[in-house]
């Protein structure tokens, strides 16, 4: 294991902690930034589909531990995710990579967790969508961009 | 040689996804089992200790704040108590005249938010007391606001809150002054839906939606929030109520656990 992959290890269980604990500090109206979302889609753009996977599958399955929600359900969405994010990072010019590939990832990762999660029930997609999609995207890309700007290049660094 | 063949899979991205798509499903077939359940609580065991050290942090700066914050409640408090009281003998002789049992008296367990679910669309909160300290599940969960929800996972020592905003939460329920029952449900958050009304009911925004107290979980006469806006269509035969739960979930820290005697068939559930 080289030190990035040690560093996103370390930065997973805090983001894990944080998320659980701190997060809901930054609540604004009800809207919160999903930590784990962005420390994935960073880790699968740069290391690609096969550990994206691999990585979202461990998180989502810790996450969904300690959230008490049904267990498998952040996993499936979080490997699916980080999947897709590692599949079409090269897609994007390497300035705008990251940012595309989060807004992409994350619609992905909450259409799957919603529909999932909603499963036989009558529910208003228009809500999901105007209250909980896109603001939630929204506020997890600019905390995603200041994360990246400022521990980006630190996690990235193989030596 | 033949091992290292089947380990080959581990290199095709998708076949890769697949694996993990299937022990994910697997995971959700198997969510309940006892092993997992431990696992679960472990974890919960890490948070527990992160949060004791953030307690100890905010309790210490708060300490002086909250010492005067008191000492004027426990004033107000004194007052209110014994008006109480006075209100409690004189209800007590009334239901004497009018031949009626007091029906409930329950007692609170209290206990601290130590962590929340960290993911949408689940609401739940986990909480610092469990079954050694006399939590159950399905027992009800409220703060001085109203009804926070109910019980749904228990360990020796935490408990999960299931909240009134999860989507899968419902509750039996019933409008004060009609005194209508319906049931309340998930509205997209923050607030929540109450269904089942029928359209010939009359309802106020400002009226106060209670428990119903016909499910075996949640006792009668808990505050669930309040009736803000109701919508009709020509093709249904109820109208659509939006309620704003009572309690800021958001600002959720002490609550208390209604000691209650769970019938076995819904503590298996």
């Amino acid at each position: 294991m080289n030190k990035s992959h040690l560093r996103y290890l370390l930065v997973f269980l805090a983001a894990l902690l944080v998320q659980s604990t701190i997060v809901k500090y930054m609540e604004i109206v009800h809207w919160r930034p999903d930590l784990l979302l962005i420390i994935l889609v960073m880790y699968a753009v740069q290391y690609g589909r096969k550990l994206g996977s691999t990585a979202g599958f461990l998180v989502g399955v810790s996450s969904d531990l300690i959230s008490g929600g049904l267990l498998g359900l952040g996993a499936l969405s979080k490997t699916i995710t980080g999947f897709i994010a590692g599949g079409v990072s090269r897609l994007f010019q390497e300035r705008s990579q990251f940012i595309f590939t989060l807004f992409l990832g994350g619609l992905i990762h909450d259409l799957i967790y919603f529909y999932i999660n909603t499963l036989g029930k009558e529910v208003a997609w228009r809500v999901i969508w105007f209250v909980h999609i896109i603001p939630n995207l929204f506020y997890t890309a600019i905390v995603g961009m200041v994360i990246y700007y400022f521990a980006g290049r630190w996690l990235k660094a193989d030596d | 040689m033949r091992f290292t063949r089947y380990l080959a899979f581990l290199n095709k991205p998708y076949l890769l996804l697949l694996g993990y798509i299937f022990l994910s499903v697997v995971l959700m077939n198997f969510s309940d089992t006892a092993s997992l359940q431990g696992v679960r609580w472990a974890l919960l065991q890490v948070l527990n200790v992160v949060d004791s050290f953030k307690t100890e942090f905010t309790y210490r700066k708060n300490l002086e704040a909250e010492n005067e914050r008191l000492k004027k409640e426990n004033f107000y408090l004194h007052i209110t108590n014994q008006r109480m009281r006075e209100m409690v003998l004189e209800n007590a002789r009334l239901r004497e005249l009018l031949n009626l049992k007091t029906e409930h008296s329950y007692d609170f367990i209290a206990a601290r938010v130590i962590a929340e679910s960290s993911e949408k669309g689940i609401n739940s909160r986990v909480l610092n007391v469990g079954e050694q300290g006399g939590v159950r599940e399905n027992m009800a969960v409220v703060n001085a606001e109203g009804l926070v929800g109910k019980i749904i996972g228990v360990s020796a020592h935490q408990s999960i809150v299931q909240v009134l905003t999860d989507l899968n939460c419902r509750v039996g329920a019933r409008l004060e002054k009609s005194r209508e029952k319906g049931i309340v449900g998930w509205g997209g958050d923050p607030w929540l839906d109450l269904e089942y009304i029928p359209k010939n009911i009359r309802v106020e925004p400002g009226e106060l939606v209670i428990t119903s107290g016909l499910s075996e979980i949640y006792p009668e006469g808990l505050k669930i929030g309040v009736v803000t806006d109701f919508s009709e269509t020509d093709y249904d035969m109820f109208m659509s109520v939006r309620v704003k739960p009572a309690v800021n979930f958001n600002a959720l820290e002490e609550v208390f656990v209604i000691k209650t005697e769970i019938p076995e068939n819904i503590a298996r559930e």
